[in-house]
């Protein structure tokens, strides 16, 4: 029989240590799952890590992911210290994109760069916001359960998405293919590295983190929500006001999904099209979890975890192992993390006969 | 047989069964968990892992029977580790239930990306129930059918009979009230958790397995698309009652039937539109929903998503 002890305290090194042993975890099981490939795994891992982090180019290709990542954490982490459990990061990522893309495609190829990009940030940032904002009215209104109506708004976003691709936006040069017309230039955020495809995105991102940080940390609304997040009950009781800071919450959750959908578009992609990596909004719950709801930290964890994803492209295309092994490690991982809490918050003891 | 708007009719309508009972697995399933007080959101992961070595079994086996039993236990075995994580390790239920979706999701992209487009040799056989599907209309529409949905029939009654009308019913109930009051009672709350997660798991793995043994015979990544999810929702319709789950799981197999009908048909409404229909109305019904269950105080289960903790008293 396990006993469990609460604990009063958390020590500072098992704190490090549960995230970290979690990742090795997490490893050796995606280990297995490869062996039954009959497959060595060191060699695919060897490969990961050399499609990740080997040259100047591959760890360029993992920041371009980890872009992504860092700014949908980073608005996650807002909802999540709140207990709201933001699951829609996926739609609010893609609507982001096609509000940053209806400016792209409408105005004129001589507007001025700069204008042109804050518009479309701008755009994507309240794109991901009003959708991030319907599952905030419900919930703060009616008690809908946020789990399952940011879950079916990402369904109606990818839809809405195919309908434009499909539909009004499909460039008719493009022979068919669901894809909108290229980018211009003055739509386009400048790279940061010459021969790479690092780009401005990875500044917002940063910008992004700080806020947030600073926000959470040293803000009324970051307390708020924290009551909130520990004792909503303790919340409104102390004269919190729990709908606003919903709202608040979730406008930020969302647009900096958005956000990250249309720095995309416009840093990476430089089209409107069907496969533009909303995924990663998934990929994002993991990151903010890993990290503890820590906005910098995060922050590191989205380059590991973008070198995950962009060594999993590698060896999709250089060894042929499925890209599937990336989210099998990716839950792995994370199961390993939310079993490992536990040690946080309980000492336990092996006992025979308890009762 | 002439094309009568009848046949049409009882054409989707006997469709409407077949892509209902995909969704009624699980949501029953999802409704004993919830019952005894876990929210178990990794529905669509289990779903997946259901559909897939299902799949397996019956391509090898060529018994599709054989495939659905496989992928049941598929389903209950992900849920264990489910169950592990959320009840013994007391993890957060909602990132645990994310964690086994994506992990379905993850493993069944990298198992089955050589499986990609293989069809089962033949399709599961219709049985005609000799009798009962000589009633009009009734008759054709839930009697001739497969032995798969016969049992869902059956499964659904059989629940509803547990759960309202015998001692582990009491129990389970119980346990998704009020944990503590259950455990005075004599009842082994976490075992009863577990009991029911795992069950709630067979039900996903027996869901996905229908999907790609008898619906959908065939193996695409993520073929289970999202119904996981529209699972989930149905349990918050069903307002945690199994024969209110076979009303909404049918009425959602009706709207995807509705829809791959109108798709077929040739109308002129983008398919992406049609496509969105489901998860649209699932949205919008979840709502009413939520606002009927809190007018009539009904609720979820009161300690839904509270781990127990006996030593905390």
């Amino acid at each position: 029989m396990l006993l469990f002890e609460k604990r009063e305290n958390v020590s500072t090194k098992l704190k490090v240590a549960i995230p970290l042993i979690s990742v090795f975890l997490g490893l050796v099981a995606g280990a297995i799952a490869i062996l039954f490939t009959r497959t060595n795994p060191l060699i695919v891992y060897q490969a990961l890590v050399k499609g990740a982090f080997s040259s100047v180019y591959t760890f360029s290709e993992t920041l371009v992911v980890a872009i992504p990542l860092i700014l949908i954490s980073a608005g996650l982490i807002v909802a999540f210290k709140m207990n709201f459990w933001n699951i829609g990061a996926y739609g609010q990522y893609i609507i982001g994109a096609i509000f940053g893309t209806f400016f792209a495609l409408n105005m004129p190829a001589t507007m001025s760069r700069p204008l042109l990009l804050t518009i479309m940030c701008l755009a994507g940032i309240l794109g991901g916001a009003l959708w991030g904002l319907i599952p905030a009215a419900l919930k703060a209104f009616w008690e809908v359960n946020e789990v399952i109506s940011t879950l079916l708004l990402n369904y109606i976003a990818l839809y809405i998405l195919k309908y434009l691709m499909y539909g009004p936006w499909r460039n008719p040069a493009s022979h068919g293919f669901p894809l909108s017309k290229p980018f211009e230039l003055n739509a386009q955020l400048p790279r940061l590295l010459m021969r790479t495809r690092v780009h401005l995105g990875l500044i917002l991102g940063i910008i992004a983190v700080i806020i947030v940080y600073i926000l959470i940390t040293k803000t009324k609304f970051g307390y708020e929500i924290r009551v909130i997040g520990e004792n909503k009950r303790a919340a409104r009781y102390g004269g919190i006001n729990i709908t606003k800071n919903i709202f608040i919450a979730m406008a930020i959750s969302g647009g900096l999904a958005g956000l990250a959908g249309l720095a995309q578009l416009s840093g990476v992609i430089h089209m409107l099209q069907i496969e533009i990596n909303p995924g990663y909004g998934y990929t994002a719950i993991i990151v903010a979890w890993l990290s503890s709801l820590n906005p910098i930290i995060a922050m590191f964890v989205s380059v590991i975890f973008g070198g995950l994803e962009a060594g999993g492209y590698q060896i999709q295309m250089a060894i042929r192992v499925p890209f599937g092994i990336v989210g099998t490690i990716e839950s792995a991982v994370l199961f390993f993390l939310l079993g490992g809490e536990i040690f946080k918050r309980y000492r336990i003891k092996l006992r025979r006969n308890t009762s | 047989m002439k094309l009568t708007a009848t046949t049409i009719i009882i054409t989707l309508l006997a469709t409407t069964v077949r892509s209902g009972t995909i969704l009624l697995f699980p949501t029953v399933g999802e409704i004993f968990a919830e019952r005894s007080g876990i929210l178990n959101l990794g529905i669509e992961g289990m779903m997946i892992i259901g559909a897939f070595f299902g799949f397996v079994a019956a391509y090898i086996t060529k018994n599709p029977y054989l495939g659905f039993v496989v992928g049941t236990l598929a389903g209950g075995v992900a849920a264990l580790i489910y169950a592990f994580i959320s009840i013994t390790l007391r993890g957060n239920q909602v990132v645990s239930g994310l964690a086994l979706t994506i992990f379905g999701l993850g493993i069944t992209s990298f198992y089955g990306q050589r499986w990609i487009n293989n069809k089962l040799p033949e399709s599961i056989p219709t049985v005609v129930i000799p009798g009962l599907s000589k009633i009009p209309f009734i008759g054709p529409v839930f009697f001739r059918q497969d032995y798969i949905v016969y049992f869902s029939y059956i499964l659904v009654l059989a629940l509803w009979f547990i759960l309202y009308k015998t001692k582990p019913g009491i129990h389970l109930r119980a346990a998704g009230q009020n944990a503590r009051a259950a455990d005075a009672m004599g009842v082994n709350v976490n075992a009863t958790r577990y009991f029911w997660t795992f069950f709630g798991g067979l039900m996903a793995g027996a869901g996905g397995a229908y999907l790609t043994v008898a619906y959908a015979p065939f193996w695409l990544e993520g073929i289970t698309a999202g119904r996981g999810w529209i699972a989930v929702a149905l349990v918050i319709f069903a307002m945690w009652n199994p024969i209110n789950a076979l009303i909404g799981a049918y009425l959602f197999g009706g709207i995807t039937a509705l829809q791959f009908q109108l798709q077929a048909s040739g109308t002129t409404i983008p398919s992406s539109l049609l496509s969105m229909q489901p998860y649209l109305l699932t949205f919008i019904i979840i709502i009413i929903a939520t606002l009927i269950v809190r007018a009539r105080h009904l609720g979820a289960p009161k300690e839904l998503g509270t781990p127990y903790a006996r030593e905390e008293k």
